[in-house]
């Protein structure tokens, strides 16, 4: 049964299905043409589902969710398609028709916490005049049903909070906020738009537990938007992979990790550093860019970075087809890539530097320490005695939350902070590649003046020297010489952040501090530059220090991990056995709480998030930083606090109770 | 709320402390003296001496600083040097005046501002730009008339022409129709100008809040466009706004000086302009220092209403 007609026969089944979603199309008209960012989307959603949306940026994933409600702002609209809402189309209703749908019917969660609620309104009255609204429900009825959700969805001492303004609350308690207003209508069906992006990784995980408990317990279904394939397998019951405003592939998620069928999704998850991959395998990349959406395209939209494209792909599009039970995907090849193995770029030919068994330390940091006072003269210990080494040809990879110090401590290593004590050893020069490369670079100078930039502060070489260095930077991080006279707006993303690592080699430092370098690209784009770090290091034998909150990356990319709680390292090793076998107790919960994409290790996980957040730095417990949120805590750990064990161990844990 | 108005009332005294101690000095740099302006060619030596006696000014500055600030703290004002009035008779009749056209302005800009900004904002976000284009370019030409030059234009055309309005005349204030009469054009020509900064930045201000996720989240609530615009979007709007408008009337005031001027309206800008025409030093410094009292007032209650619409004002 191809997909139309099985479209027609879940009309005779419409008892089941919540949501219908049939030809959907919206379009943003813009300046320099009308880009259709959803293309003809359809599926459907049966009553408490989970369905997860994956996709890049720009794939229409989010275009697609806000569609569906018409949450679109001017130049969006959507143009055409049906929204069957148990069988009554809603993209057909007036606004105040449609109106009466919205909250009520459905709710919307959205990504940004710190934006999404009113600032000048307290919660109490964001919650509870929809609720009024919706429910039919007095004042206080609503008040007291407001603050039964926020128990819920996990707010300590709700009965206050419900007072609170947003600005006293944390991003992660916002977005509980956000979670029970979406529920306390009591809808069938929950919009949540990339509801954790924006959240740390423990507080992913607790959010997440959150929305799925709640979603079953009401029995309402669930259309989840997400960029990390980790999320869709811990807790999606099926999943739409969507690239260039269409659907490439629909299926159970089961069987659209086991046997994905089409080149888009098994190269995406491909691209993602596994827990098994080896270090030494080379990450499959997706070479390319998605296509112009301003553009038509012909025949299929991703031929051009796919490694099984044929004839026919350039002259026809796929419409997706039927691959097994529920399982649909877009492409002519009936199993897709053969082996995504292919997608591996083959190593540089050039030589590479030897660079296991060299101890010489490049980096060295002693007790060190950096405190910022506030306004209100307290202190704020952002850095708290921490000693670290990083040796030649070594990538030191630093985690943990926000708040944890680490970007700090890379400030201080480029000596764009004073520590306050402590301090820091460095034999050469570091130099730093930052996370948002569209914001690290002056728009107005070329790609050429920004590499060259360094070489003239230093006064380096003459002009054409220079020149000529800087056109071997730029074919070293694997661009074309020709992208020199070019500027940062006509770079991607990806090409952007190589500019970055060029920029960062320019005076050949003996370490190269990353902070944050991928988190700003899409899924295909970060394994491009993780590759090109890896052949850096390997080439150039130069030290490496990689912040990142990643874990499955850091862990792919890193020798050695040190793991940051609070200002301090609470665990540092070599990276395989950090992952392996982790000690300390914040460790274990981070490494808990990173989804892992393969829904069978999903499955088996007990997610028992770790509870809390982070305590204010301004006043540091005098035990154990982490003995708030830890399981195992005693008095021991809250009057003691634990020091790691001489810093020439290969491995250091900070814990009284950790084996 | 009461510490921050505390505190901001504080700053504000050491404010006005400056602009005293600092047109006091000020005028004691310019060349010559009060004596020597009055009496021009006509005294000379001893009388010029008798006559800065009589001022107080053959004392040394810093004994004739603190007196003024005495004073001033007692709530005296002096008097005119030239006619020996109190200063703070004439002010009495004059100041009430003045407030009148400035609050008058801006009440009046402010309700057709507001609207219209918001109105422009709204029809933008939906995609629909005529009133913003017609309201950039109506803000345009005004702001290239000078306020004196429509003032002189609303004077001929409908004080001198039609007749619709008295160009000159007592003010009376048991009359209140006859004084709306008569303040009326100097306050259209003050609002014109008004109107088109108010509303530029009310439009400005509303339609950066509509593309706030917040405002989306309301909408997905389920309220409806116009609920949302007036809950969520003008509320949050009403922080810029209120620092524009507490900006714009301390700009106002030195445009009912022209405007008093032209339409021979007796209020302070008027005596301002007979002090210095006849170098009444002490007139002057009084009025300057009262102008700068009036602004540093609204300055203090801008603050206080900001505190109001926004919880997230710390001090």
């Amino acid at each position: 049964m191809n997909y139309q007609a099985r479209l027609a026969n879940t009309m005779a089944t419409t008892a089941h299905t919540l949501l219908e979603v049939r030809g959907l199309r919206t379009q943003f008209q813009t300046g320099s043409g009308i880009v259709t960012a959803v293309d003809g989307v359809s599926f459907t959603i049966e009553r408490g589902e989970r369905v997860a949306v994956v996709g890049e940026s720009g794939s229409g994933k989010s275009a697609m969710a806000m569609s569906i409600l018409r949450l679109l702002a001017h130049p969006g609209k959507v143009v055409g398609g049906q929204v069957l809402l148990e069988g009554r189309d809603i993209n057909a209703l007036s606004e105040s028709q449609l109106n009466k749908v919205r909250g009520r019917q459905v709710g919307t969660v959205f990504q940004d916490p710190m934006s999404s609620l009113d600032p000048v309104m307290r919660v109490s009255k964001q919650m509870v005049e929809p609720m009024m609204r919706n429910l039919g429900i007095k004042r206080d009825e609503a008040r007291a049903e407001a603050i039964k959700w926020l128990g819920k969805v996990g707010i300590p001492e709700p009965e206050r909070r419900i007072d609170a303004y947003p600005f006293e609350m944390s991003g992660g308690m916002r977005q509980r906020v956000m979670i029970a207003m979406a529920l306390s209508s009591r809808p069938q069906l929950v919009i949540a738009d990339e509801p954790t992006t924006a959240l740390d990784v423990t507080i992913q995980a607790q959010i997440v537990e959150v929305l799925k408990n709640l979603t079953s317990e009401a029995g309402a279904a669930m259309l989840f938007i997400t960029h990390d394939l980790g999320l869709v397998a811990r807790f999606a019951h099926k999943v739409a992979v969507m690239y260039a405003g269409r659907i490439v592939e629909f299926g159970r998620v089961e069987d659209i990790f086991a046997r994905p069928c089409h080149p888009y999704t098994q190269s995406l998850l491909g691209t993602i550093p596994g827990t098994t991959m080896g270090k030494h395998e080379r990450l499959p990349q997706i070479s390319g860019l998605p296509p112009d959406m301003r553009k038509p395209i012909l025949g299929c939209a991703f031929k051009d970075r796919c490694a099984g494209v044929h004839e026919r792909c350039h002259a026809e599009a796929p419409a997706l087809s039927d691959r097994g039970i529920e399982h649909d995907a877009a492409c002519w090849l009936p199993k897709g890539l053969d082996s995504v193995a292919m997608l591996a770029p083959e190593r540089s030919a050039r030589a590479v530097v030897e660079s296991a068994g060299t101890d010489k330390v490049i980096v060295e940091l002693n007790a060190l320490r950096k405190q910022f006072s506030t306004s209100k003269r307290m202190v704020v210990n952002a850095v708290n005695g921490v000693n670290l080494r990083v040796h030649r040809g070594e990538t030191l990879g630093i985690v943990g939350e926000s708040g944890c110090g680490k970007s700090t401590v890379a400030r201080l290593l480029l000596g764009l902070e004073k520590p306050t004590s402590g301090d820091i050893y460095i034999s050469g020069l570091a130099q730093m590649v930052f996370q948002d490369p569209a914001s690290s670079f002056n728009p107005k100078m070329t790609i050429g003046a920004i590499v060259e930039e360094p070489l003239v502060v230093k006064r380096q070489g003459n002009r054409t020297e220079r020149s000529a260095k800087v056109r071997e930077l730029i074919e070293q991080v694997g661009l074309d010489p020709s992208h020199a006279d070019r500027y940062p707006h006509q770079l991607s993303g990806g090409q952007r952040q190589r500019v970055a690592v060029a920029r960062a080699l320019a005076l050949d430092p003996s370490v190269v501090v990353a902070d944050e370098p991928t988190s700003a690209l899409d899924v295909s784009v970060r394994a491009q530059i993780i590759n090109l770090l890896v052949d850096l290091k390997q080439e150039l034998g130069i030290g490496f220090v990689f912040i990142s909150h990643d874990l499955l990356t850091v862990r792919y990319i890193s020798d050695r991990i040190a793991v940051m709680y609070l200002g301090e390292v609470v665990e540092y090793g070599a990276a395989e056995e950090i992952f392996a076998n982790p000690k300390h107790p914040y460790t274990r919960a981070l490494i808990e709480a990173v989804p892992v994409p393969d829904p069978a290790i999903e499955a088996r996980r007990i997610n028992v998030p770790l509870q809390g957040e982070l305590p204010s730095p301004l006043n540091l417990p005098i035990g154990c930083a982490f003995a708030s949120r830890c399981p195992m805590a005693t008095d021991l750990c809250r009057s003691t606090k634990p020091q790691l064990p001489n810093h020439d161990r290969a491995r250091q844990v900070a814990c009284h109770h950790a084996t | 709320m009461t510490e921050y108005a505390a505190k901001k009332f504080l700053q504000m005294l050491v404010t006005v402390l400056g602009i005293v101690t600092l047109v006091f000095f000020t005028l004691r740099l310019i060349p010559g003296d009060a004596a020597s302006a009055m009496a021009g060619d006509t005294l000379s030596g001893e009388a010029l001496e008798r006559l800065r006696e009589q001022l107080g000014l053959d004392a040394p500055l810093p004994l004739q600083y603190f007196g003024y600030l005495g004073d001033l703290l007692r709530g005296d004002l002096g008097e005119t040097i030239t006619t020996r009035i109190p200063i703070a008779e004439l002010l009495f009749r004059a100041l009430p005046i003045t407030l009148s056209i400035a609050l008058a302005t801006i009440v009046l800009a402010v309700l057709i501002s507001i609207p219209l900004g918001t109105l422009a904002a709204f029809m933008v976000h939906k995609g629909r730009r005529w009133l913003d284009n017609a309201l950039t370019g109506a803000a345009m030409v005004i702001d290239l008339m000078p306020p004196f030059w429509t003032a002189l234009v609303l004077l001929l055309v409908f004080s001198l022409g039609l007749g619709w309005f008295p160009a000159s005349g007592q003010l009376n204030w048991n009359d209140p129709s006859s004084i709306m009469l008569r303040l009326a054009l100097p306050v259209i020509v003050l609002s014109l100008s008004q109107v088109a900064t108010l509303a530029r930045i009310t439009r400005t201000a509303v339609l950066d809040v509509l593309n706030e996720d917040y405002v989306r989240t309301a909408r997905s609530l389920g309220w409806s466009e116009l609920r949302v615009l007036f809950r969520h979007a003008l509320k949050n709007a009403a922080l810029p706004i209120a620092t524009v408008v507490g900006l714009s009337f301390g700009n106002l005031l030195g445009g009912t000086v022209i405007v008093e001027f032209i339409f021979t309206i007796p209020g302070v800008g008027n005596l301002l302009i007979t002090g210095i025409n006849s170098r009444d030093y002490q007139l002057v410094q009084t009025l300057i220092v009262v102008y700068a009292l009036v602004f540093v007032l609204i300055n203090f209650t801008t603050d206080l209403v900001y505190r109001a619409l926004d919880p997230r004002v710390q001090f």
